[in-house]
């Protein structure tokens, strides 16, 4: 399984207005769920989020959590018009996030394996000062697909 | 309390404790996610005052098959409990109201909106 497969192009916002981190995990949300299924998803991930900011640093944050919500792992992605605030480890605004939500029963774990996949791309990323190429949803998902062959090759 | 703000409280308390479960795997502290004791303890003081909220029978089978499946809930898809993956009987499935519970692993079923 890799990541592109799982990103789909209406799921990638890459003007994504930013503001309250709460407003921002909300219109991320939205993009997967509506309704009270949306409502439940934000509760949750802003619960994880009081657990510690799930800004990695150097400007990407990853909200993720599980949900009885949805029924496979779904994942946003949106990039800041401008970089906000979302209290990262590093205190540094934040301007690319990955959200991810699995539902509760996972075979495999493949939540975990996914967030750590995603960890692994997005310093690759910041890295390579790669956030703000991709100027598609689909050089978005070309983009990622390319880093993730890339670590491939190096692992 | 309306039978809707019950079950968005029992949705929210399971996906809580699925997070409590999380943050405690070897595997996502290694991706790098650390949580403070702190804030799982608040997190543990949030789901107990959502389960106080639950009619106590609800709470009851909830804390009880959380004890003995880890998970309380499991989904239905395609006729069949997601938690012990038994064909559940069709007369159960056109059931509507109240809290409807696997006749086979006692589970909580939970039908997704599609």
């Amino acid at each position: 399984m890799n990541l592109a497969s799982l990103l789909s192009k209406d799921r990638i916002i890459l003007s994504l207005k930013p503001g309250k981190k709460e407003k921002v995990i909300e219109d991320l949300v939205y993009a997967i769920k509506e309704g009270t299924d949306a409502e439940l998803i934000v509760s949750t991930l802003l619960k994880r989020e009081e657990l510690g900011s799930t800004g990695i640093g150097k400007g990407i944050a990853i909200p993720h959590c599980r949900s009885l919500a949805v029924d496979k792992l779904e994942i946003a992605v949106g990039r800041t018009t401008k970089p906000m605030k979302f209290n990262a480890i590093d205190k540094k605004p934040v301007s690319l996030i990955f959200l991810i939500v699995a539902p509760p029963q996972d075979p495999g774990n493949q939540y975990l394996i996914t967030l750590g996949k995603i960890v692994q791309i997005a310093k690759v990323l910041t890295k390579k000062k790669l956030i703000s190429k991709p100027n598609t949803p689909d050089e978005f998902i070309t983009l990622i697909n390319q880093v993730e062959k890339d670590l491939k090759k190096r692992n | 309390m309306s039978s809707e703000i019950v079950e968005m409280h029992l949705k929210l308390l399971f996906d809580l404790d699925n997070l409590l479960n999380d943050i405690d795997e070897p595997k996502y502290k290694k991706i790098g996610f650390k949580v403070e004791q702190e804030e799982k303890q608040s997190l543990i003081r949030t789901r107990n005052a959502l389960l106080k909220k639950l009619p106590r029978d609800m709470a009851d089978v909830y804390e009880r098959l959380k004890e003995r499946y880890q998970r309380a809930i499991a989904p239905v898809d395609k006729g069949f409990c997601f938690g012990c993956f038994q064909r559940l009987p069709t007369e159960l499935l056109t059931q509507t109201k109240g809290m409807i519970t696997c006749p086979n692993c006692g589970r909580i079923l939970y039908w997704r909106k599609k």
